[in-house]
C-alpha cells in the first residue's frame, strides 16, 4: 500500500472514531505539557557556589533549592499517570466498531501487518498532533507567563528552556510509545478476519488478596521511621525509593481491590435488589467486576495519594504547633523567622500536592465519562429494545447510577483509609516538651573513658509528651465527597446520552 | 407418486388386507390424494402378477372376500432398490403453473398474465395459510406436520416465483413480443 | 371488537416518506401479518402502532383511546403493560440470566422478585427453555435467545404483541418452532398479534396479510377466518 492509502484508511471512520482521535491527541498534549514542565524544572542551572547554592531569582522554594527540584520534577511527572490512564480509556472509545472495521480490511485482503500499521498510524498521528500542540502551548504559555515581579523574581521557570534534543524527544517519543502500545493492544484483533473475537471470560471471581498488598505497603511505610533512625545518612535515596515502592504497592492494592469490592457490592445488591434498576446494576457488577478497577483506577490512585497528603499536612501542622509551644515554653517569644518560613514552605508544598490531586481527580473523572459513554453506546441496541418494550429511560439511567455508585463509595473509603494510614505511618509521632539528654550508646568501658565517650554520645529527648496528629476528617471527607460528587456529575452527563442512544433507529441497524 | 412402492413399503411390516392398506396409506400420507379401493386392488393385482406380492390366505368374515397380502423376496428387493435410488432433481420444468403464464404471455397481453399471476398468488397464499393452520393446531401429529411442511416448502417456492415473476412480467412480455 | 386502528398514518424520515397514509383495523385476538419488500415501511408502521414512534399525521387508536397523542411516559407505560414487543435479535440484557430477563417487565410493573421469577419460569417452560433459567444470553444459541425474548414479550400477558421479523435470525426449523408456539399461545389467550415479515411462509401464520408497497397498502390477503378481520381494505 502507498502511504497515502494508509493515511486514508487510518482516518476512515465515524464520529466516535473522530472523538477517539481528538481525545488521544488531547491526552498526548497534556502528557507532553507535563513532561515539558518537568524538563523545565530540571533545566534550571545551579548557580556557581556549591551544590546547595539557591537560584535566588525564583519566588518558589521548590524551584530555588537544588535539592527540591528533583522531587518537584518527579511530582510533575507523576501527573502524567492519570493522563496516560485517560489516554488508555480513550483508546477503548468506539473500539468495537473500530475492531470491526479493521477486521473488514482483513477480509478485503489486507495482511495482519498492514492492518496493524493502519491502526498504529491512527494513534501515532493523533499523538504526534497532540504532542506538537502541547509543545506549541508550552512555548506560547512560557512567553505569556514570563512576568518578573518588582524584584525581578519569577514564579515559574520561564527563563529556561529544555535543550532542543530534549524537546524533539518529547514530541517524537510520546507518539512512538503510544503507537507501540496500540500495536500491542491490537494483537488479538488482527489475528482474525472474522473480527468476532469473543472475549474469554476472566477465570474466577475476584478474591480479596489485594488487601495483602495494601497491608504490605502500609507495613513498608511503618518501617520507614525505625530504619531511618537505625541507618546512616547515605541511605536517604534508598529510603525514598522504599517509601515510593510501599506507596505504589498500596495504591496497586487499592486499585485491584476495587474489582473485589465491585463483585461483593454487586452480589449484595443482587440479594437485596428491589427494583429492576438495582438488579441490572448488580448483574453488571458481578458480570465484569474488573470494569470497576479499570474505570476507577486513576480516581482511586489520586484519592489514595491525596489522603496520604492530608496525613502529611496534619503532621506538618502539628509540628509547627509543637514548635511554637516549645518556643513559648523556652521563653522565645517571637517565632523564629527561618522556622516560620520552613513551616510555611511545607504547608504551601502541600497546597501544590492538593492541587495536583484535584487535577488528577478531574482527569480521572473525564476518563470515567469516556468509559460510561463507551458502555452506553456499546449497549445501545439492547437499551433501545428495552425502551421500545416500555422500560422507562429513567430506569436505565438509575441502573447506571447504581452500577457506578455501589462500588465507588466503598472503594473511595478504602482508598482514603489506605492512603491516610500510609501517610500517617511514614511520619513518626511528634514529641513535645522534654529535654535533650546525652546517652552513651556503647559498651560501659568505652563510655567510662571521656576520650571515647564523646564519639558515642547520642542526644535523646526525654520526658516529652508524645503527640500524634488528629485525623483530618474534614479534609478526608472533602476529598471523598469531592470524588463522589465528580463521579455523580459524570454519571449525570453520561445519562444525558441515553436519549440519542435509545432511539428506535438503533433497532434498524443490523 | 409411486403407489406400488408405497404399498410394498406398507406391506414390509407384515401382511395386510386391501382395506387395511388403504387406511394405512391415508394415515401415513395425510396430505396425499386419498387412495381409492379400486386403485388399491388394481395395484395389488399388478404386484401379484409381477411376483412382488403374494396372497397369504383368505378370511371369510361377514362381508366381502378379504384377502391378505404379503411381500415376496423379490418384492423386498424391489422396495430396497427403490429406496436407495436417488430421485432426479427436477430434470424438467413441467409445472402447469409455469406453462400457463408462458402461454398467457404468448396469446394475451401483460395485464392478462398479471391478473392470472395475482389470482394464482391469492390461491397459493390461501392454501399456504390453510396448511400452516393445520400445522399449528394443537391437535396436529408429526405426520401432519411433516406432510404440511413438504407442501408448504413447495408452495413457498411457487409463491416466491410468482412474486418475482409479477415484477418481471412486463420485461418478459417485451422479450416475447419485440 | 376492534383492538387497534390506524387512520391515515403518515410518517417521514427527513424528506423520505416511510408511511403514506395507512388505514387499517385489527380485531381482538386477530393475528395480522404485515409484509412487503424491504423499505416499504413495515417496521415504521409497527413502531407507530406500538406507540414507539409518533406519526406525523393520522391517528393510532387502541381500544377507543387515541394513543399517538399521549406523552412518552404514558405510551411507555402502555407498552410495558398492555403491549409486548419482539424484535429480530439483541433485545435480551446480556448480564441478566434468562429468568431475570423474562421477569424484567413484571419487576417494572412492581411484582415481587419471587413471584416474578415463578412467572418467568412458567413462561420459559412454555417455550421449552426452562433449563436455561440461570444461563446468560451469551451462552445460548440464537434460537434459545429468541425463545427467551418471546417469553419476555408474553410474560405480562399483553393484549397486543408486536413482532418485527421475530424469526429473521433463526434457521427454518427453529423459526417455525418459535412461531408455532407463539401462535398457539396467542390463540389460547386471544392476544392480538401484529407480525412483520417479508417471507410468505411466515406471513401464512397470520389470519390476514397486509402487503405494503412504498408506504401504502398494496393489497390485503383476507384469511380463512374472514369474520375475524374487520373491514380493513
Amino acid at each position: 500500500m502507498r502511504p497515502g492509502t494508509f493515511v486514508r484508511l487510518a482516518l476512515a471512520g465515524n464520529r466516535t472514531d473522530a472523538a477517539r482521535v481528538a481525545l488521544t491527541a488531547l491526552s498526548a498534549a497534556l502528557a507532553a505539557l507535563a513532561v515539558l514542565a518537568a524538563l523545565s524544572v530540571l533545566a534550571i542551572q545551579t548557580p556557581p557556589g556549591g551544590p546547595r547554592q539557591e537560584s535566588e531569582h525564583y519566588t518558589n522554594a521548590l524551584l530555588r533549592e537544588p535539592g527540591l527540584r528533583g522531587g518537584t520534577a518527579f511530582a510533575i511527572l507523576l501527573l502524567t499517570i492519570p493522563v496516560l490512564a485517560l489516554a488508555g480509556q480513550c483508546a477503548r472509545l468506539g473500539a468495537p466498531a473500530r475492531d470491526r472495521r479493521l477486521a473488514a480490511f482483513r477480509l478485503a485482503g489486507a495482511t495482519p501487518g498492514q492492518v496493524t500499521r493502519v491502526a498504529v498510524l491512527e494513534t501515532g498521528l493523533a499523538s504526534l498532533l497532540g504532542t506538537a500542540a502541547g509543545l506549541a502551548t508550552y512555548l506560547v504559555g512560557r512567553a505569556l507567563l514570563h512576568r518578573p515581579d518588582v524584584n525581578g523574581r519569577l514564579a515559574l521557570p520561564t527563563d529556561v528552556l529544555p535543550t532542543v534534543p530534549e524537546l524533539a524527544l518529547v514530541v517524537l517519543a510520546l507518539p512512538l510509545i503510544a503507537a507501540v502500545v496500540s500495536a500491542l493492544m491490537l494483537r488479538g484483533v488482527t489475528a482474525t478476519p472474522l473480527g468476532v473475537t469473543r472475549r474469554a471470560r476472566r477465570a474466577g471471581r475476584p478474591r480479596p488478596w489485594p488487601a495483602l498488598l495494601i497491608a504490605l505497603g502500609v507495613l513498608g511505610a511503618a518501617l520507614f521511621e525505625p530504619i531511618r533512625r537505625a541507618s546512616a545518612d547515605g541511605l536517604d535515596t534508598l529510603l525514598f525509593a522504599w517509601v515510593l515502592l510501599g506507596t505504589f504497592t498500596a495504591v496497586l492494592g487499592v486499585v485491584l481491590a476495587a474489582g473485589w469490592i465491585s463483585h461483593r457490592a454487586g452480589r449484595l445488591l443482587h440479594r437485596y435488589a428491589r427494583s429492576p434498576a438495582q438488579l441490572l446494576a448488580a448483574r453488571r457488577l458481578t458480570e465484569d467486576p474488573w470494569a470497576g478497577s479499570r474505570t476507577f483506577a486513576a480516581l482511586l490512585a489520586a484519592l489514595a495519594i491525596g489522603a496520604g497528603a492530608t496525613a502529611f499536612r496534619a503532621w506538618f501542622a502539628l509540628r509547627e504547633q509543637v514548635w511554637r509551644e516549645d518556643n513559648r515554653r523556652a521563653g522565645i517569644s517571637a517565632f523564629d523567622d527561618l522556622d516560620d518560613q520552613r513551616s510555611a514552605f511545607y504547608l504551601r508544598t502541600m497546597d501544590l500536592v492538593d492541587l495536583a490531586v484535584g487535577v488528577a481527580v478531574a482527569i480521572a473523572a473525564a476518563g470515567l465519562l469516556v468509559m460510561l459513554i463507551e458502555g452506553i453506546t456499546a449497549r445501545r441496541r439492547t437499551y433501545a429494545a428495552l425502551v421500545a418494550g416500555g422500560v422507562p429511560r429513567a430506569t436505565i439511567g438509575v441502573s447506571i447510577l447504581w452500577q457506578v455508585l455501589t462500588p465507588v463509595v466503598p472503594a473511595v473509603l478504602l482508598a482514603l483509609g489506605a492512603g491516610y494510614t500510609l501517610g500517617r505511618t511514614v511520619n513518626a509521632d511528634i514529641v513535645s516538651g522534654g529535654d535533650w539528654e546525652p546517652v552513651c550508646r556503647a559498651t560501659a568501658e568505652l563510655c567510662a573513658d571521656p576520650a571515647t565517650r564523646d564519639r558515642h554520645i547520642e542526644w535523646v529527648l526525654a520526658g516529652g509528651v508524645v503527640r500524634s496528629p488528629g485525623v483530618p476528617l474534614e479534609q478526608l471527607a472533602l476529598l471523598g465527597g469531592g470524588a463522589v460528587a465528580a463521579t455523580l456529575l459524570t454519571v449525570g452527563l453520561g445519562v444525558l446520552l441515553l436519549r440519542p442512544n435509545t432511539a428506535v433507529e438503533e433497532l434498524r441497524a443490523t | 407418486m409411486s403407489t406400488p412402492h408405497v404399498l410394498l413399503g406398507l406391506l414390509a411390516g407384515g401382511t395386510k388386507h386391501g382395506y387395511e392398506l388403504k387406511r394405512a396409506h391415508d394415515e401415513r400420507l395425510p396430505q396425499a390424494r386419498p387412495l381409492a379401493y379400486g386403485q388399491v386392488y388394481a395395484t395389488l393385482g399388478r404386484l401379484v402378477r409381477d411376483g412382488l406380492v403374494m396372497p397369504a390366505g383368505q378370511e371369510r368374515l361377514a362381508g366381502p372376500d378379504r384377502t391378505a397380502y404379503a411381500l415376496t423376496e423379490e418384492g423386498r428387493t424391489a422396495l430396497d432398490r427403490w429406496l436407495s435410488a436417488v430421485e432426479p432433481p427436477m430434470p424438467h420444468v413441467n409445472s402447469t403453473l409455469f406453462a400457463k403464464v408462458t402461454v398467457a404471455l404468448l396469446v394475451a397481453d401483460v395485464d392478462r398474465a398479471r391478473a392470472y399471476l395475482i389470482a394464482q398468488r391469492r390461491a397459493h397464499t390461501d392454501r399456504l395459510r390453510e396448511l400452516t393452520a393445520l400445522k399449528t393446531a394443537t391437535s396436529s401429529t408429526m405426520d401432519d406436520v411433516v406432510a404440511a411442511d413438504y407442501a408448504i416448502a413447495h408452495l413457498d417456492a411457487d409463491l416466491r416465483w410468482l412474486h418475482t415473476t409479477l415484477d418481471r412480467v412486463a420485461d418478459w412480455h417485451r422479450e416475447v413480443h419485440p | 371488537m376492534t383492538q387497534l386502528q390506524a387512520r391515515g398514518l403518515v410518517k417521514s424520515y427527513g424528506p423520505t416518506p416511510a408511511l403514506h397514509g395507512i388505514t387499517l383495523d385489527v380485531a381482538e385476538g386477530e393475528i395480522v401479518a404485515v409484509t412487503g419488500p424491504s423499505g416499504c415501511g413495515k417496521s415504521t408502521l409497527l413502531h407507530c402502532l406500538a406507540g414507539i414512534l409518533r406519526p406525523d399525521a393520522g391517528e393510532v387508536v387502541w381500544r377507543d383511546q387515541r394513543i399517538d397523542t399521549w406523552p412518552e411516559a404514558a405510551r411507555s407505560r402502555l407498552r410495558r403493560t398492555e403491549f409486548g414487543v419482539l424484535f429480530q435479535f439483541g433485545q435480551l440484557v446480556a448480564e441478566l440470566t434468562a429468568a431475570e430477563n423474562v421477569a424484567l417487565p413484571l419487576l417494572l410493573a412492581g411484582t415481587g422478585r419471587r413471584a416474578a421469577r415463578t412467572a418467568a419460569l412458567t413462561w420459559l417452560d412454555r417455550f421449552g427453555v426452562a433449563e436455561l433459567a440461570d444461563v446468560r444470553p451469551g451462552e445460548m444459541s440464537g434460537g434459545q435467545q429468541q425463545r427467551c425474548a418471546t417469553a419476555r414479550a408474553l410474560v405480562t400477558e399483553p393484549r397486543v404483541l408486536f413482532a418485527d421479523e421475530p424469526t429473521g435470525a433463526l434457521d427454518t426449523l427453529t423459526g417455525e418452532q418459535v412461531l408455532t408456539q407463539l401462535v398457539r399461545l396467542a390463540r389460547e389467550q386471544r392476544t392480538t398479534v401484529v407480525l412483520i415479515t417479508h417471507e410468505p411462509r411466515i406471513a401464512a401464520y397470520a389470519d390476514r396479510e397486509i402487503v405494503l408497497r412504498d408506504g401504502v397498502i398494496d393489497h390485503t390477503g383476507l384469511g380463512l377466518d374472514a369474520s375475524l378481520a374487520g373491514g380493513a381494505r
